[in-house]
């Protein structure tokens, strides 16, 4: 497959503040998330994306074409930015329209595409109401709007979860994974993990302008096989179980939680736990109601990587 | 001019005219220009004034053109027009950058000059459609008793036409500035109450390194009287090369702010 996005050692600085340095990434069709704490990088990333700043070093390319000053390219990209701003005094319906005829687009089409960006969106039956009276959720969902409002190929959504209630958020999800099913491509950037998890097994993690891992979720896992795995077990009996592994040299740390009969067991080689489980229960006659592992997700990944 | 030219320049004509549309509509919506038609208001009540007291005073036989002539030099070219340009055309840049609104308009597929002139000449009409009102009211108001004298229609039509070359140029002015200062609003405060106040009463060439030396160029001197000093030392250029010198000014500060509106890279702060 082809990448749609491409960058080559992507470096901006800020004066002297590191905003991203030395990201060479090939993104294609399919969510990707870019994750990272705030302050990380992602907004710069993606303004250097959307050829709102300038590499230092560096180049971002779409599709084979230099982003900057190439406005050409933006009929095919849509772009949700961070910030919670509008041209507050226009409705939603005039704020959808009037950045609809910027791409050039006819009166009755402007009109089609406006009504159906809203209807997606639900915000339909408040397109009339002046923005400034929305409420965060509704200014959200017109941030959105916009960005999907001229049917682009690739999308670009910086942080767009962000002050969604629950069910407008599982909306929202629903209808990326829409946008990913008719094959575009679209990069989401989120603080938030479960977000991202939601969405995509394809990330990339990104820290303090530089990008620590990247790909799906457990090619990250196995990029940190050597950090210990919490295994939580419910059991019959866990101080016979935990007997039994204490003296393992894989087994780190043993712990009983307040939780009635569990058991956490810290280890550094998850593979062989696992294998010699199964005889330990049979032979010690040890009934198992539950079995999880509390850091096996994209927050424990994120916080080993980061060095929490 | 090959026609691949033609195809682009067309391309940058539309888009010109469809920032214009988006920012006209939406300046005659925003709060600042409601403010500012209130500021441009005021002439009509002085000229209210002025013709209520004329009833009862003794100078009963003070012509209203004069009065008005009066009031486009101190109000108007001093003042008014200056104070419009400078917040209006400081923020055809500014106000995107501080509001963050930028972000929706560089990413849309329009050439970043189209937002400049776009938005510049919504803005510049927005303005000039304000000072006319308040010029005709004024006029009226001032004139109630020699409506029918149509020779002070062609003195109105000069003044409005100069006021709206002056609104031009200092628009432009201030675009440059907005696009290349973060404190643009402190240097247009300078600039128009410092330099241009103080340049045009220079003696010999000095004066023609003030916009308001090419306005006064064009308008007709008031006699003798009150407001005689504002053209104090006026050595007047002729209209012709004033007309120009107007123009000239516009283009190159035009030129200015797209070439630097294309080029320099904004940051929005967080």
């Amino acid at each position: 497959m082809n990448p749609i996005i491409q960058t080559d050692k992507l470096s901006k600085w800020y004066g002297n503040v590191l905003g991203l340095s030395d990201v060479s990434l090939k993104i294609e069709a399919g969510i990707t998330g870019l994750l990272g704490p705030n302050g990380a990088g992602k907004s710069t990333f993606m303004k250097l994306m959307t050829g709102q700043l300038k590499p230092n070093i560096g180049e971002v390319l779409i599709q084979g074409e230099r982003v900057r000053n190439n406005y050409t390219l933006f009929s095919r990209i849509g772009y949700c930015p961070e910030y919670d701003v509008f041209y507050d005094e226009l409705t939603g319906w005039q704020f959808i329209t009037g950045m609809l005829k910027l791409y050039h687009f006819s009166s009755p089409y402007v009109e089609k595409k406006a009504r159906k960006a809203l209807e997606i969106v639900e915000l339909m039956q408040d397109k009339d109401r002046v923005i400034r009276s929305y409420s965060r959720g509704m200014r959200q969902r017109l941030k959105f709007a916009q960005a999907i409002a001229h049917e682009p190929e690739i999308l670009l959504l910086d942080e767009p979860l962000n002050g969604l209630d629950p069910l407008g958020r599982r909306k929202l999800i629903q209808l990326i994974k829409t946008y990913r099913d008719e094959g575009k491509l679209i990069i989401v950037s989120s603080h938030v993990l479960p977000e991202i998890e939601v969405l995509t097994n394809k990330i990339v993690l990104i820290h303090q302008g530089k990008i620590f891992a990247q790909g799906d979720i457990h090619y990250i896992r196995d990029l940190i096989e050597n950090h210990p795995h919490m295994i939580s077990i419910i059991c019959s009996n866990r101080r016979k179980l935990a007997l039994k592994f204490i003296k393992e040299e894989y087994v780190l740390k043993v712990e009983f939680g307040k939780v009635k009969n569990r058991v956490t067991i810290e280890t550094n080689d998850r593979d062989k736990f696992f294998s010699s489980l199964p005889s330990v229960l049979r032979e010690n006659d040890i009934e198992v109601e539950e079995i999880t592992s509390p850091d096996d997700n994209l927050q424990a990944v994120f916080d080993y990587i980061i060095g929490k | 001019m090959g026609p691949t030219d033609t195809v682009r320049l067309k391309f940058y004509l539309t888009s010109i005219k469809k920032v214009f549309s988006f920012f006209f509509f939406l300046g005659k919506r925003a709060r600042k220009t409601k403010a500012f038609y209130l500021l441009s208001f005021l002439p009509v009540l002085i000229s209210f004034v002025i013709k209520f007291a004329l009833i009862f005073s003794e100078h009963r036989d003070i012509q209203g053109i004069y009065i008005f002539t009066n009031i486009i030099m101190a109000f108007y070219l001093q003042f008014l027009i200056l104070v419009l340009a400078l917040f209006f055309g400081t923020s055809v840049c500014s106000e995107e950058l501080e509001g963050k609104n930028l972000t929706y308009l560089v990413t849309r597929p329009i050439p970043k000059i189209s937002i400049i002139l776009g938005k510049y000449a919504a803005y510049t009409l927005l303005t000039i459609f304000m000072t006319v009102v308040g010029v005709v009211i004024s006029f009226v108001i001032l004139n109630l008793s020699d409506l029918l004298n149509f020779s002070l229609y062609k003195i109105l039509l000069k003044d409005i036409a100069v006021l709206s070359l002056g609104l031009m140029c200092y628009m432009a002015f201030f675009t440059f500035f907005g696009t290349f200062l973060k404190k643009s609003i402190m240097f247009g405060l300078i600039f128009s109450f410092g330099w241009e106040n103080i340049i045009q009463y220079f003696p010999g060439s000095t004066q023609k390194f003030a916009i308001a030396h090419y306005l006064k160029s064009l308008l007709p001197a008031p006699a003798t009287g009150r407001f005689a000093f504002l053209i104090f030392r006026l050595e007047p250029t002729s209209p012709a090369m004033s007309v120009f010198m107007l123009f000239l000014i516009t283009g190159v500060f035009l030129a200015l702010a797209c070439l630097l509106f294309s080029y320099k890279e904004y940051i929005l702060e967080d």
